[in-house]
């Protein structure tokens, strides 16, 4: 079964998914709107047309792909994007023949989807990311030249022509720092206006009075400038910056990738019985609505005629299907799964069972934050304590010398030497190495405070279905009956889609073929005819019951043959690939888990005792869940809270820090923190490790940083930080934590380390 | 010629009969001169051209559409322009090598004394066989990465014959002692102003085809490459910029005088080294070795980052030629500090080569063509490290007026220039021609075995004789008197040049068969519709060597 | 040193030119697909690709990317 999501219901949470992720982007027009040339669109206008294939891995995939489809007549050019696993083609008309183009690249082994007009402002350009860019490179070329003429005084270049080179570096410095440096200079000025302290404020402080210091200097003829150390400092400070800033967006775009795959439209069916799509953002209260089996729910419904089972998984936790028949109402979300049902529209998408969720996640979201990550608590100490310091310097020289210009000269180089560049990119530069070796294990991460929260946590809460589990099967030690029995109820199974009869039909041998006329009645059950003319029945017990001749009590789906006693096939959910592994090393490592289940007592009970005793919680609506975490929060505990369904997400957003599978619904990936592709759930205890190896690297940084500044103060408080001095100390210091944070590379090998991983393809299938 | 169509032909005669009349003007100007002797030189060769195009002129014309196909001729022609180029150019290196050896061996001409020999020598290898080699790999990189054909179709012969011309003209102006003493810029005024034409048609042939690209992204050895063409462009201009004595003779005074004469010398002079040596091959090496090795460049992303690297930090470091000169103190360590930095991007460049065959260990065992360009990333590498630390003030009191730095050149020459532009060839010519492989691949087996020996012989050489020669010059006695005479030193010196000339001439030995097997690849081997660009694992018979050998 | 006088903006101009490039480089979307772009050259057929279209060929390079 493809990966089944929510298709609707998105747009409602579209703000707060910015809110969550903000990477801002530029929202790009629609190809056909980007093709500016096209006044109207009539058919022989060209047509753009972008599709996600997430099968596309290699170089040859590329080459193949763009050979194949600049062959068919009606495309004009094709361009194939590794990196992002896209195809963009740009046809000859309008009215170009897409299923045409989509079939083709199917029968290559590259099935691809369009991605629609709401996801195209994920493939819109990143207007900080590329604006940071813009800075670096001229922050580089400034930075370049300007130390190519220190090298030059440096090097003893004096009179007149170090007034000249001293002159030409100020012409160069100051309108660079000025363009480069205002990501520093503007996030200092809101801080500060706000009354806030963060790691900007003595960074733009150091720029703006290294400056200041060398203008002046320049101006009076002096020896000594540091525009050279104001423009490497903006350089490298930036590159840090950006490393963080394309670190989210990737991971952005990956999770942007895992949801492209669904279409966000429903079919009306109009008066006269025509049936027309709609967007799910267009549905009304009272609209008539077809629900083909395997779509799910876009608003909160009414069933209007026939029946069918529901998988509310994701809405409620629930593990097994349920029945719906008319007049039952249903939420969004719900997944039709046997036949085709109409039903009422009940509410607006926005007003919907999503919306609750929305309510409760934006409540949810509050608590987290007030998180404050490692290098703005460290800075709210450290920026302080060096401008006074700097104060106390030029305070101590005034009174000591009474030379005002040498004792303003000397504090603000102690400004500029404890300028917070190693700081700075500590953080961001352990953080990319690490999100680069958690996407290599198939873990994407949002940004650099999950890392810092992940490695915080001393408990671990679980969702159950889906999470901890995935799908039913049958235990093969539970069946006491005749082979022709078994090879009766296998062959019913086998002919339906439903989840609990694909999880028997699996755990039993492929059976001869001897039912007649297997028919399936959706919302009740299959049924057959034996070759002496008995019906067998598999389904709801109730209407197993009717050819029964004794009844039967239990769990599961029932099955009998006409006029035989009556049987429940008792299923149980399998466990998610490695859970008692991950679990079991959660424990060991001294942290204890829980289940926090929508799902009934024995279902969530049977889990727990299998994965070794936990504690668990069952029958939680999400606010209950949110209760619980919010509980455990109080009790001093972080949490991490790891879920998938809809009803999760509020839970996901309460925790101290979360992790979802790629399988969970938009609104459950978009509130988690870190999401994980490939099945096994070993990736948490993975995640959990590298977050603590590297919190530890971005504390030895922190170390490495405060023993630098040991040494390089004492000498800026003294007097004897020429620029020369602080180009090399705070140049040395700079690669040291950069050299020390790529050891988180070397560390943490995992072991899987096949290059040719692919992400996509390891969403359950 | 079969390429072009007839107006095409029509402008290469315009243009070619305008050149005889140049050449007429000079050799009547000049006459008495070795200005005239050009003329002759001038009109012979755009007269050849003439004749040619004019005997070709009414053959029929293409009748495919031109757009559907690479223009490949330029390219095959320069391939075997930049060989005949290599045979002399390295001939001519062998010989002044065994003059150093065996003095007598100049046979009392006045042609023949070292110091016109020279730089035919130097010329002929950087200029005829290394300025080919870049141009025709250029025309062949720019097409395939751009999907599109050259965007002129008279221009790329214009610059290849113009750009041979200036060769001609320069090397036969060595024999007459025809120099502006500035190294590796020796040419007069007049061949100085038609390289510039030559050059800036080069430069607009070269943007134009990236402008009509149908691939749109543009490759990084492209970026390379046209750092290369316009560097030299700017570098070219402004080292001589120059008084003609007259207008009718070859004889010119620098705009710059002394020091000043000096220091713009070694920034043309090392920058020649960075973006003609350097950046253009590296443009070779960014093409050519992930094709050969069927995997892409190991960080594409490092081979951007150290493009702008090496073009950033080789800009100053010119004045670390200068060091212990009249040049003031701060400029010559200012190019001492950045001589020393840009081991950075060196190095990076040159790991990015290595990794890229990291896991493509097999084929550079078994195929020779691949081992030439590894081992040009090698010596890039250690040429840059010794390049780097010879730079250093201190160390460049000892090696500077040695053979040390003669062997340094060489092994960055020899060791990189060459091995990688006799790899590429060997990728190309099969690709060019259409041809299933190249004649024979033990003859690349031998070639490289001998360009490699050749070279450590060579280098280990001049790194002897320099050391030594650096070490005896400044050997004082306890009074304080030099140790040794000159002609000590040189008797010292004798058997290393020896060994110096046999180096070369195994070198030579090399280029010879490299010669020889291209042109029975073009005659013998039989050809091959192939799709791809490259033969494929299953159809690369050529570099496979049978077990036991 | 009158010669630096030339050789400074020389400089400073051809680093000019160099940070133009890169950042016409960076507009024109030349860093979006790095891993596709190295190896695209190992795949690429040995002939150039024909625009179908002459009039359009132009404004693709601009927007369809």
């Amino acid at each position: 079964m493809p990966p089944l999501r929510a298709r609707h219901g998105t747009d409602g949470l579209k703000n707060f998914k910015n809110n969550i992720i903000s990477c801002e982007r530029k929202p790009s027009p629609h190809p056909s709107e980007r093709y500016d040339a096209v006044p109207s669109l009539t058919p022989e206008t060209p047509q753009l047309i972008a599709l996600s294939a997430p099968s596309i891995r290699c170089g040859s995939c590329v080459a193949m792909i763009e050979k194949t489809l600049r062959e068919l007549p009606q495309i004009d050019a094709v361009r194939v994007n590794l990196t992002n696993r896209r195809i963009e083609i740009r046809t000859l008309r309008q009215d170009s023949d897409l299923d045409g183009i989509l079939s083709v690249l199917a029968r290559i082994g590259h099935p691809a989807t369009l991605i629609d007009a709401a996801d195209q402002q994920d493939t819109g350009k990143d207007a900080i990311g590329s604006a940071m860019l813009r800075a670096i490179a001229v922050a580089g070329f400034g930075a370049m030249n300007v130390m190519l003429l220190s090298v030059s005084v440096w090097s003893g270049a004096d009179g007149a022509m170090r007034g000249l080179f001293h002159v030409l570096s100020a012409m160069i410095a100051v309108p660079i720092v000025a363009y480069s440096g205002r990501f520093f200079l503007i996030s200092a000025w809101t801080a500060l206006r706000s009354g806030r302290m963060n790691m900007d404020v003595p960074i733009a402080l150091a720029l703006v009075m290294a400056l200041g210091l060398s203008l002046f200097e320049t101006l009076r003829n002096g020896e000594d400038v540091f525009f050279d150390a104001a423009l490497t400092l903006t350089f490298f400070l930036l590159i840090g910056r950006y490393l963080d800033h394309r670190m989210r967006c990737r991971a952005r775009n990956a999770m942007a990738g895992l949801s492209k795959l669904s279409v966000k439209t429903a079919l009306e069916v109009r008066t006269g019985g025509q049936v027309h799509p709609v967007a799910a953002a267009d549905i009304l209260p009272d609209m008539v609505l077809r629900i083909p089996a395997g779509e799910r729910m876009p608003v909160d419904v009414r069933v209007l005629r026939g029946s069918t089972d529901l998988d509310r998984a994701l809405v409620t936790g629930e593990s097994l299907p349920i029945s719906a028949a008319p007049g039952d109402e249903i939420e969004a979300g719900a997944m039709n799964l046997t036949g085709p049902i109409d039903v009422l529209a009940l509410r607006h998408v926005s007003d919907s069972f999503v919306a609750d969720m929305t309510r409760m996640l934006a409540t949810a979201e509050e608590g987290r934050g007030r998180y404050v990550r490692i290098a703005d608590r460290v800075s709210r100490i450290y920026a302080p304590l060096i401008h006074i310091l700097a104060a106390s310097t030029f305070l101590g020289w005034v009174l000591a010398t009474g030379d005002w210009q040498r004792s303003a000269f000397i504090a603000i180089s102690v400004l500029i030497i404890t300028c917070p560049c190693a700081l700075a990119l500590a953080v961001p530069v352990a953080h990319v190495v690490a999100a680069g070796r958690l996407m290599r294990d198939g873990i994407l991460m949002k940004d650099g405070s999950a890392l810092e929260r992940l490695a915080q946590i001393d408990q671990v809460t679980f969702d159950k279905t889906g999470t901890l589990t995935q799908g039913m099967s049958m235990p093969r030690t539970n069946l006491k009956m005749e082979t022709q029995t078994v090879a009766a109820l296998a062959e019913l199974a086998g002919s339906s889609t439903h989840p609990a009869a694909r999880a028997i039909a699996e755990s039993l041998p492929p059976p001869p073929e001897n039912l007649g006329n297997i028919t399936e009645t959706p919302g009740f059950g299959v049924e057959g005819l034996l070759p002496d003319g008995r019906r067998a029945r598999l389904g709801r017990a109730s209407w197993v019951r009717e050819i029964a001749s004794e009844d039967c009590s239990g769990e599961g789906p029932a099955f009998c043959l006409e006029a035989a006693p009556m049987m429940r096939v008792p299923l149980r959910e399998t466990l998610r690939a490695d859970a008692e592994i991950a679990v079991a090393a959660l424990m060991e490592a001294g942290i204890p888990c829980e289940i926090l289940s929508g799902d009934g007592d024995g279902p969530v009970t049977r889990i727990a005792t299998r994965l070794g005793g936990l504690n668990c919680l069952y029958e939680l609506d999400p606010a209950g869940k949110v209760g619980r975490l919010q509980a455990l929060a109080k009790a001093g505990h972080r949490v991490l809270m790891v879920g998938d369904g809809l009803n999760d997400t509020p839970a996901l957003a309460a925790a101290h820090v979360s992790m979802s599978p790629a399988s969970a619904t938009d609104a459950g990936r978009a509130a988690a923190d870190f999401v994980f592709l490939r099945p096994s759930l070993q990736a948490v205890p993975v995640a959990l490790r590298l977050a603590r190896r590297t919190a530890r690297v971005v504390r030895q940084n922190f170390g490495l940083a405060v023993l630098y500044n040991c040494v390089a103060i004492p000498l800026a408080i003294a007097g004897y930080v020429t620029p020369l001095v602080a180009a090399i100390a705070m140049s040395s210091s700079s690669i040291l934590v950069v050299a020390n944070s790529l050891r988180l590379n070397s560390i943490a090998k995992s072991r899987d380390r096949s290059r040719n991983w692919r992400p996509q393809n390891e969403i359950p299938a | 010629m079969t390429q072009l169509k007839i107006a095409e032909r029509q402008i290469a005669m315009i243009l070619s009969g305008l050149i005889v009349l140049v050449g007429l003007v000079m050799a009547a100007a000049g006459h008495g001169d070795p200005m005239g002797a050009h003329g002759w030189i001038v009109m012979l060769f755009a007269g050849v051209v003439f004749c040619i195009v004019m005997n070709v002129l009414e053959d029929p014309e293409p009748s495919e559409d031109r757009r559907t196909s690479y223009y490949d001729d330029p390219t095959k022609v320069g391939i075997v322009i930049a060989l005949f180029w290599a045979v002399v150019g390295m001939g001519m290196g062998v010989w002044v090598a065994s003059q150093l050896a065996w003095p007598d061996l100049r046979f009392d001409a006045a042609w023949s004394s070292f110091g016109r020999i020279r730089p035919v020598h130097t010329s002929g290898v950087i200029f005829g066989f290394g300025g080919n080699a870049l141009i025709a790999t250029s025309f062949h990189v720019m097409q395939r990465t751009s999907r599109a054909r050259l965007a002129g179709q008279v221009s790329p012969w214009f610059v290849l014959l113009g750009f041979n011309l200036f060769c001609i003209v320069a090397a036969s102006g060595y024999l007459m002692g025809v120099t502006q003493s500035k190294e590796y810029a020796e040419p007069e005024w007049y061949a100085d102003i038609w390289l510039v034409i030559v050059w800036i048609v080069y430069f607009v042939l070269y943007i134009r085809t990236l402008a009509r690209r149908n691939e749109p992204h543009i490759y990084v050895a492209n970026w390379y490459y046209l750092a290369f063409i316009l560097v030299m462009a700017i570098l070219h201009i402004v080292n001589n910029l120059a008084i003609p004595a007259s207008l009718t003779g070859a004889k010119s005074y620098s705009a710059f005088s002394g020091v000043q004469d000096a220091m713009i010398q070694w920034w043309y002079g090392h920058n020649a080294v960075a973006f003609f040596l350097t950046a253009g091959f590296l443009g070779m090496l960014y093409y050519f070795l992930p094709k050969r090795a069927e995997r892409p460049i190991y960080s594409y992303r490092l081979s951007i980052l150290s493009f702008w690297g090496i073009v950033f930090f080789y800009i100053w470091v010119g004045s670390h030629h200068l060091h212990y000169t009249a040049l003031p103190q701060w400029v010559q360590t200012l190019g001492m500090t950045f001589s020393v930095m840009l081991l950075i991007p060196s190095w990076a460049s040159a790991g990015n080569a290595l990794m890229t065959l990291n896991g493509a260990w097999h084929k550079v065992r078994d195929d020779a063509t691949l081992r030439f360009m590894m081992v040009a990333a090698v010596f890039y590498g250690l040429s840059t490290f010794e390049g780097s630390f010879m730079a250093v003030r201190a160390v460049n009191s000892l090696s500077h007026y040695t053979d040390w730095t003669v062997g340094h050149v060489h092994s960055g020459a020899m060791g990189w220039v060459a091995m990688i532009t006799f790899g590429s060839i060997y990728a190309l010519v099969p690709v060019l021609w259409r041809k299933k492989t190249m004649y024979s691949w033990k003859l690349v087996e031998w070639h490289f075995w001998l360009a490699l020996s050749g070279t450590v012989i060579y280098v280990f050489a001049m790194w002897n004789s320099g050391i030594t020669q650096g070490l005896m010059w400044r050997t004082y006695t306890e009074s304080g008197t030099l140790a040794y005479s000159f002609t000590d030193t040189l008797v010292a010196m004798h058997p290393y040049y020896i060994a110096r000339a046999f180096g070369g001439a195994l070198f030579l030995a090399g280029a010879v068969l490299a010669a020889f097997n291209v042109i029975m690849t073009i005659r013998k081997v039989p050809d091959q519709a192939s799709q791809r660009d490259y033969p494929t694992n299953s159809e690369a018979a050529e570099p496979a060597v049978p077990a036991g050998e | 040193m009158n010669s630096l006088i030339l050789l400074i903006p020389i400089s400073l101009a051809m680093g000019a030119i160099g940070v133009v490039v890169f950042l016409w480089t960076l507009r024109s979307d030349q860093y979006e697909d790095l891993s596709g772009d190295a190896e695209r050259i190992l795949y690429a057929e040995d002939r150039p690709i024909v625009p179908k279209d002459q009039n359009t060929a132009r404004k693709h390079k601009e927007t369809a990317r």
